[in-house]
């Protein structure tokens, strides 16, 4: 009966939130009021047709008059009608990709308007912080992708996962690609930027789990163009824009698919019993000297299940993982509006399981609501709404990584255990050591189950009033509320493992229960997070002739509340949920607030459309730092030169076949960061004296009582660190706009980097240590480009772009650092040096036979090479002295980090009513180690991961006389972990022969699509329909294939969860 | 129209209106830091602040700390990695039963690093404990007798540290006020510090010892904070060391520095000995409160084990302890690390520390003699066992207290420790998989063929030397689960241990009469009750007494040092098997291996033997290492970082 009532009740939880929380109604109420708000008044009236080079007729192209500012849009057929008043000089005709026209008002008349694509995107809208830009008017390292190319993807959970090669200068590595796992994305390798979304700061999780479906825009900052966010830009900025609706277009959208993930790649391991044994024995010769395998029991298992139910084999890695998991998406939108009214309203939900089974699972629905209202003449109002609950649900896993121990079972459990006491499905098989390992257990019914859910909302209100009388002048206001709740349940059963007794003659079978767990685990987290943004904004932009002039003033104030606690507890029973007080043994708790202020100018001055100037100003504080220390100043200024706009220009390359258009642009500003990649760079009320309350539990008297901490010497000298950036670009456009292409160089330095000064000298009795200053520096520099090219031949439609970037770092001054010695200096010192370095020996080869070991004259492994057998690895005595220690150590890698380089390009076709995209996506410049699982054999005392069959062995395995076969690894030692020198060497244990230098491309996205004929879709009332089917992942050419790992991946044991391959089937419908 | 934007105007001229300014929006009070001065003014936030320097107290082993060194993703080298109950498995005194610890006997000896403190954590501790004791005086608020007990602790922990300092490295700078550079000047010379002479560090605990002993409560059940027997203990005990650096430092005149930083001259080990046996005898004669042997449960190894778990005010045994809570926030992990893997409360977590052959042999017969585990008969043939215990039989009561042994009694089950069948020819059937069924010779019907427990050579979490640790191990339902943990408090300072300071004490002065009837009374409570006679007590004795009373309590180090054997014990040549069965009871018979003594089952139908138990003296297969204890290990080295930010500070002896 409990368990009925408890049932039902997660059964509710069931209720698609989008739909209880969009108050639909009210919403189509709020519509109709608006709308009623259009008035009627005019005398002449102006028809028209408007189409595309074809003749094809546009629909939803915008037509507005000159100066009443009166707006029509072209019907089905591509006809308007608009009044105009006698003031009226011109049409002005708009249409998203085309080229903007204007035609003069002549007496009467039929106009037919032709528009021509605009393949440049000179006149694309660019958002820049605080406002937005043409194109060309660009002085900024601004890289932006738009809706069209993330649509593409349909494979990662998160926004950030469909970015791979799709901007220049971002760099990309998905290490995971577990359902909802995001990737890691960096602009220039600079750290953790900063996201923005419509106007409001944000982290990297909300902007991760917005629906990519509601996204129109992102707009990378990756210069002095951040510098007007101040304090928290030295990173770079990523400002994305949701969709609005479009005047005149009232459309219902559909964007469904559904797919299949599978593992892109993972270790294999031995499925035979026969195979395991035999490696197994010569693995424990090379290790013990001896093996407790008889070549008698391993005839046995040779015959397999003939010589009993003991010499089975059972292939884990097909049982776990052989079944591809399902994913899908259905996004549905309505957008449109007339020139009172903008609105777009989306809901979207995701769906993931895990290639893990079906109980690993992440779900996320999320609603956007954006609605603009003109109120009055030159006012408009808008609320744009955001929400999302996001929930993952897994079996409860002992541990803190609850998708780990699945992986791990395919590497940990060998082929002669199975996962069920003699395969009866009732009766988990208790496989000892293993038992945590064994599969089989995580299912809600045996393990308990994981729960979380985000619950997110944010509400934007946003009023803009041109104030009148001043052209140009505006004033807008945004205040942003938003809230996330994070509740976490968390129920680890006990359970109990069987062992299965087969029957006597005296005794009948039995399943005796003799193991499994007894420890029950239950948590509950829960999270409060309330930000507020309130901006004030006042524009101003005109021209006057030639002169456009643009001014912009912003204050705003931003604050954050976190509160949070966690508790657990050991239920006395798995059937009870709940948590009650003599359960529970731990309850954390906390309250965090944050504040700061910024004050915001930015001039900005083009001449006809040939110079432009753009300079800004910061003033931010931040509650961060001791009154005194808390304001800082953030200039920035840039400049762009459109050459090709030059009268010399033009009469030297008079053809725009040749260059159409040629930009050159530079920029410098100086920004901040109190927050590099998330911590504080100082503990918050480090310039406070005191006692830190709660630093840990002490027993008196049998009582507990909660300690405090003296918080050590008060610290008030430290402030953000400042970046100072500067960016030189070229932009152009040749072959009739046909052919563009961007480059950048740039070189950011930070100063101000927190170090310690290392000529005052005292004495570490003195108990505590002197505060750390700003005082060291350091660079991050490199280029990157992109080239695009649109033609078209015969019938066949055709883009090409792609595009590379190179970032390095490098660390340049330390304050005074000492040494001790040269070697101190030449393998500690960062001075101008690049960052992120490996070090670790130089492995110069394999030994190939005992005689090369025996008259070999350097002391490999620290026992006079005692240990060693051949295909044992040599080790390059660097400086001479006969042994491997530190001193032999070398750089030999990039570190595990984001790639230095990036790469990615794209090709589109258009053929008739098919199209075809490809995108792909590569990276080289980081380092991965092959480690535990993936460096020795029968790690956890487990299965063999098959790279290691390619070993130096016997060739008679349990004759330790016989001859040695080579082999690509060091001989197999049964579990040795790092006690031998292949592994480790004088606590070094990084070498060349591990280290892997990884280059990869990869195929992205392959699509392709059919849409309908309009013929066809005429007769149902469809404007559009579109099929595709989508291959996401499909290949790769690394060098890590060898190592059966993902390229991206990070763990060093090789099985991390990697990124999947998918393939899906979609539609696209539009209403 | 109009109305909408002069509302609009309205609302935003408020909105500006009622803002904070700048400054009071960027001020956000603190809501988990407390100002000193409000802390010094709350008897119930003092003892919050005095808490912490409890907690922080310097062990060389405790019940906390992780299984091995890679088990924290630091640096395996720094001694931020808590050794906690990692040092019982070292010195060959067990064997660390998981892969990651295989180190600690495949080594050749230890670095010179080994044991040392972290030089700024200690010293942040010594400031912290300084600043404590000048808040305090300062303070007004508090009541007389509060202020006075919260110094007294203050001072107890700072003495106390500073002797747990003085073990490892000698004299240190002996810092007894707050420090502080002076930025503007920079100049350091003036907080630059020498090294104290050795002696001084211990003149220092010991007077401390004096000044605050009557300003501590006299109160057996007060454990977990100072008390006047606390006080009193570690005097003792400090006083001891002293002496005997002071005596058996003589041996090894290269084991000291010209400064005296490092060594005490002979002629003050008297005075040490006799501070130390006063000490001693003020707890004795009941002054400090009526401590007494526990003596509760029939069962003497019973009995034994139960001093290490009764915290109720039945024990009135333990004087100062580390105490833990479960439920509370805070408890170890001792007993997740180290149950027993068949009756374990967690699948993957148990049997790390093995207590090793070497130490199982010391305990002696009940008549006061030393023999071998008799595995073999005089004509060297096989002695075939009815029960697997049998073998232990007449012994020191405190081995089963101490040692968990083949078919030993836990939570009430019985661990199931045995190698495999041996069978008629001689020949051996097992598995590599504990608690592996397999057929007999001659039958169909599968059965066990090796113990659940092991030992199997190499299988982590099982026994490798046939014996499971039983001291400190917490029998209570739910202690060896990871999320609740055990809460048994670690004693810093026992009874038995005072009676046993007192007798080396009173040896040394030559009072063996004395030193008997303090050795006597804790023999008695092990069984051993033919009391040793005045004439019997020699340095052997001595030694060996407080290697199996005090064994996996943090001692044998720093006694082995204090004695200045530590050079011969553990002298880097392999233990054979003479060597373990030789010699029992000497204070320098050689133990750098640490053995294990595996019980066989025989198979041989028909046979009268068959079912009984043998036993073999194995040295387990992972033991590669051998342990070489060099002059230079005696102090711990003290780092080049320390003495280059401080020219005054000496190098250490013989590194």
């Amino acid at each position: 009966m409990k368990m009925d009532l408890y049932k039902s009740s997660r059964k509710s939880k069931t209720i698609p939130v989008w739909q209880q929380l969009m108050p639909q109604k009210f919403l189509l109420l709020f519509f109709l009021l608006l709308s009623s708000l259009i008035g009627k008044s005019q005398t002449n009236t102006i028809t028209g047709n408007v189409a595309d080079s074809t003749g094809k007729p546009l629909q939803g192209v915008t037509v507005a008059t000159s100066n009443s500012k009166k707006a029509a849009v072209t019907n089905e057929n591509g006809s308007f009608i608009i009044k105009t008043t006698s003031a009226d000089r011109n049409l002005i005709f708009t249409y998203v990709g085309m080229k903007p026209f204007t035609q003069a008002i002549s007496a009467g008349g039929l106009y037919n308007i032709t528009l021509t694509p605009d393949i440049t995107g000179l006149n694309d809208v660019v958002v820049v912080g605080y406002g937005t830009r043409k194109r060309e008017a660009i002085t900024g390292s601004i890289a932006t992708v738009t809706s069209k190319d993330l649509d593409r993807v349909h494979a990662g959970s998160t926004v950030s996962t469909g970015l791979a090669g799709k901007l220049p200068g971002v760099t990309f590595r998905q290490p995971e690609g577990r359902p909802g796992a995001s990737a890691n994305i960096q602009i220039r390798n600079m750290g953790t930027p900063l996201y923005v979304i419509d106007g409001i700061q944000q982290d990297e999780g909300q902007f991760n789990n917005l629906a990519p479906n509601d996204v129109e825009s992102i707009s990378v900052l990756k210069d002095a163009s951040a510098a007007i966010y101040g304090v928290r830009a030295a990173n770079g900025v990523v400002v994305v824009t949701t969709k609005r609706g479009t005047t005149g277009r009232n459309s219902i959208n559909v964007d469904a698919y559904a797919g299949w993930q599978s593992f892109f790649r993972f270790p294999k391991v031995l499925t035979s019993s026969y195979d395991y044994v035999n490696y197994r024995a010569a693995a424990e010769i090379n290790r013990f000297g001896s093996t407790s395998f008889t070549q008698a029991e391993i005839d046995k298992y040779k015959q397999g299940e003939a010589a009993g139910p003991d010499y089975r084999s059972f292939d884990w890695r097909k049982y776990i993982l052989a079944k591809p998991a399902p994913q899908n998406s259905v996004n549905v939108n309505i957008s449109g509006g007339s020139d009172k009214v903008n609105y777009y309203v989306s809901a979207t939900n995701l769906f993931q399981n895990s290639n893990l089974g079906s109980e690993y699972k992440f779900n996320r629905s999320n609603i956007q609501s954006n609605v603009t209202a003109k109120l009055a003449t030159g006012l408009k109002v808008g609320m744009d709404i955001n929400g999302r609950v996001e929930t993952r649900e897994n079996p409860g896993v002992p541990g803190g990584d609850d998708y780990f121990l699945a992986r791990l079972a395919v590497l940990r459990n060998t082929p002669r255990e199975r996962p069920y006491a003699n395969d009866n499905p009732l009766y988990l098989n208790d496989l000892g050591a293993h038992l945590e390992s064994n599969y089989a257990f995580l299912h809600k019914d045996l393990s308990g189950v994981y729960h979380s859910d985000w619950r997110v909302l944010q509400t934007n209100f946003n009023a803009e009033w041109q104030i009148p009388g001043i052209k140009g002048l505006t004033v807008k206001g945004i205040y942003s509320y938003f809230i996330a709740d994070y509740l976490l349940n968390n129920q680890e059963f006990t359970y109990k493992a069987y062992t299965y007794f087969a029957p006597t003659a005296t005794k009948p079978e039995e399943y005796r229960a003799t193991g499994g767990s007894t420890n029950p685990w239950r948590e509950r987290e829960q999270i409060k997070q309330i930000n507020t943004t309130a901006q004030g904004q006042l524009n101003y932009n005109n021209t006057f002739g030639d002169h456009a002039i643009g001014a912009t003033f912003v204050a705003e104030r931003l604050q954050t509340n976190r509160k949070r606690n966690w508790l657990h507890g050991s239920p006395v029973s798995n059937n009870l949920p709940l948590i009650y007080f003599p359960i529970t043994d731990r309850y954390d708790d906390s309250d965090d607030k944050t504040s700061r202020i910024g004050y915001i100018a930015r001039l900005t001055y083009g001449y006809a459309n040939r110079y432009f100037l753009e300079a800004s100003a910061r003033r931010d504080a931040s509650y961060l730092f001791a009154p005194g220390f808390r304001v800082g100043y953030f200039p920035g200024v840039s400049a762009g030169w459109r050459i090709s706009e030059e009268p010399f220009f033009k009469s030297l390359v008079s053809s725009k076949r040749i260059l159409s258009d040629l930009k050159l642009r530079g920029s410098y500003g100086q920004l901040g960061d109190d927050n590099p990649n998330n911590n504080p760079i100082v503990a918050p009320y480090a310039f406070l004296q005191g006692y830190n309350y709660n630093q840990g539990t002490a027993i008196f008297a049998g009582n507990a009582i909660t300690i405090s901490r003296d918080k050590g010497i008060p610290i008030t000298n430290i402030t953000w660190l400042k970046s100072k950036i500067s960016d030189v670009g070229l932009d152009f456009s040749m072959l009739n706009g046909k052919l563009n292409g961007t480059m950048d160089y740039f070189y950011r330095k930070r100063t101000g980097l927190l170090g310690t000064k290392y000529d005052v000298v005292v004495p570490l009795e003195i108990g505590y240590t002197l505060p750390r200053e700003n005082i060291n520096s350091d660079a991050q520099f490199g280029e990157e480009m992109s080239l695009n090219y649109t033609s078209k031949i015969a019938e066949v439609k055709f883009n090409v772009g792609g595009n590379i970037s190179y970032t390095r770092s490098k660390t340049l001054d330390f304050y005074k650092p000492r040494f001790s010695n040269s070697w101190d200096q030449y393998r500690n010192s960062g001075v101008n040096r690049f960052s992120r370095i490996d070090w670790g020996y130089e492995v110069t080869g394999q030994f190939t036979s005992q005689e090369q070991i025996n008259g070999y004259n350097v002391n490999i492994d620290g026992r006079g090479n005692k240990t060693l057998l051949p295909g044992d690895l040599m080790y390059k005595d660097q400086n001479g002295d006969g042994v491997i220690d530190q001193y032999d150590q070398r750089p030999i890698g990039y570190g595990n980090g984001q790639p230095n380089i990036n790469f990615g390009f794209t090709i589109g076709l258009v053929y008739r009513n098919f199209d075809f995209n490809a995108d792909f996506s590569g990276a080289a410049g980081y380092t991965w180690f092959q480690n535990f699982e993936s460096r020795w054999a029968f790690q956890n005392n487990g299965n063999l991961n098959t790279i290691f069959t390619d070993s130096w062995h016997h060739t008679d395995i349990l004759d330790q006389n016989s001859p040695w076969v080579p082999g690509k690894y060091p001989a197999n030692r049964y579990n040795i972990g790092f006690g031998h020198s292949d592994y480790e060497v004088n606590g070094q244990r990084n070498s060349t022969f591990w280290a892997h230098n990884v280059k990869y491309i990869r195929a992205r996205t392959l699509q392709f699509g059919y849409t309908l004929p309009a013929s066809v879709l005429n007769r149902v009332k469809i404007q559009r329909a579109r099929i595709y089917v989508n291959a996401y992942n499909l290949f790769s050419i690394d060098n890590l294939k060898q190592f059966q790992t993902d390229p991206e991946i990070s763990d060093d044991n090789g099985i991390q969860f990697p990124q999947n391959r998918v393939m899906n089937f979609g539609i696209n419908l539009s209403l | 129209m109009k109305k909408i934007l002069s509302i609009t105007t309205l609302i935003v001229l408020l909105g500006i209106a009622g803002c904070k300014k700048d400054e009071d929006f960027l001020d956000i009070p603190p809501n988990a830091i407390i100002p000193s001065d409000v802390a010094f003014s709350d008897p119930a936030l003092v003892l919050s602040i005095l808490g912490d320097l409890y907690t922080r107290q310097l062990d060389f082993s405790n019940l906390k700390g992780r299984p091995n060194p890679e088990s924290n993703l630091g640096n395996p080298n720094s001694p931020d990695v808590e050794a906690g109950w990692r040092t019982f498995a070292d010195f060959s005194e067990s064997f660390p039963s998981e892969n990651g610890s295989s180190f600690l006997v495949q080594r050749t000896g230890w670095g010179y690093n080994e044991w040392r403190i972290d030089w700024q954590r200690s010293y942040a501790y010594v400031r912290e404990l300084n600043l404590f004791i000048q808040r305090d005086s300062a303070s007004t608020a508090l009541s007389a007798s509060d202020k006075l007990r919260f110094m007294a602790e203050a001072r107890f922990l700072r003495a106390n540290f500073y002797f747990d300092v003085v073990k490892r490295m000698g004299g240190v700078p002996l810092v007894t006020s707050t420090l502080q550079y002076d930025a503007a000047k920079g100049d350091a010379s003036g907080v630059q510090l020498p090294r104290s002479k050795e002696s001084d560090i211990y003149d220092f605990v010991i007077s401390e010892a004096e000044a605050i002993k009557n300003q501590l409560p006299n109160d057996v059940n007060e454990k977990s904070r100072a008390t006047k027997a606390a006080a009193l203990a570690m005097e003792a005990r400090a006083a001891l060391y002293a002496g005997s650096i002071a005596k058996y430092g003589a041996a090894t005149p290269l084991v000291a520095l010209p400064g005296g930083e490092i060594g005490i001259p002979v002629s003050m080990s008297a005075g040490y000995y006799t501070k130390a046996l006063a000490a001693a005898q003020e707890i004795i004669n009941g002054s400090a409160g009526a401590y007494q042997l526990y003596k509760v449960l029939p069962d003497l190894s019973d009995n034994f084990a139960a001093i290490f778990l009764d915290k109720s005010s039945v024990n009135q045994e333990s004087i100062f302890i580390e105490d833990f809570k479960a439920g509370a926030g805070k408890v170890q992990n001792y007993t997740v690390n180290n149950q027993p893997y068949s009756i374990s409360d967690e699948g993957g977590d148990a049997g790390r520390l093995d207590p090793s052959l070497n130490l199982v042999e010391q305990f002696e017969k009940l008549d006061n003699t030393f023999a071998p585990l008799p595995t073999k008969n005089a004509s060297g043939g096989l002695i075939y066992y009815d029960n697997q215990q049998d073998i232990f039989a007449n012994r020191d009561a405190r081995l089963a207290g101490t040692v968990l042994l083949p078919n030993g009694l836990f939570k009430g089950k019985r661990v199931d420790i045995w190698a495999g069948y041996q069978l008629a020819d001689g020949s051996i059937i097992s598995s590599d998989e504990a608690g592996n069924l397999k057929a007999l010779p001659g039958t169909t019907d599968k059965v066990q063929v090796v113990g659940k427990d092991g030992p199997i050579n190499g299988l982590e979490f099982r026994t490798q030397t046939g014996f499971y640790i039983r001291k400190w191990l917490d029998p209570t339902v739910g202690s060896g689960r990871r999320g609740r943990g055990s809460d048994v408090a670690f004693i810093r300072y026992r009874y038995a241990e005072v009676l046993l300071n007192a007798a080396e004490a009173a040896f040394e002065l030559g009072q063996k009469g004395i030193a008997a009837t303090y050795m006597n009374l804790v023999r008695a409570r092990a069984g051993l009750t033919t009391p040793l006679s005045a004439s019997d007590i020699n340095f052997d004795r001595i030694v060996h007494e407080r290697r199996v009373e005090l064994a996996f309590e943090g001692h044998i180090l720093f006694d082995y040092k204090r004695w200045r054997i530590a050079h011969l014990v553990w002298d880097g040549t392999p233990t054979t098997l003479p060597d373990l069965v030789a010699n029992i009871g000497k204070a320098t018979q050689r133990s750098t291996q640490p053995w294990g003594l595996w019980p066989y089952k025989i198979y041989n139908p028909g046979n009268s033997n068959n079912g009984k138990w043998i036993y073999k003296e194995v040295l387990p297969a992972l033991v590669t290492g051998v342990n070489k204890f060099q002059f230079g290990n005696y102090y711990s080295a003290i780092n080049d970082n320390i003495t280059s930010l401080n020219p005054k500070i000496v190098k250490q002896p013989n590194q």
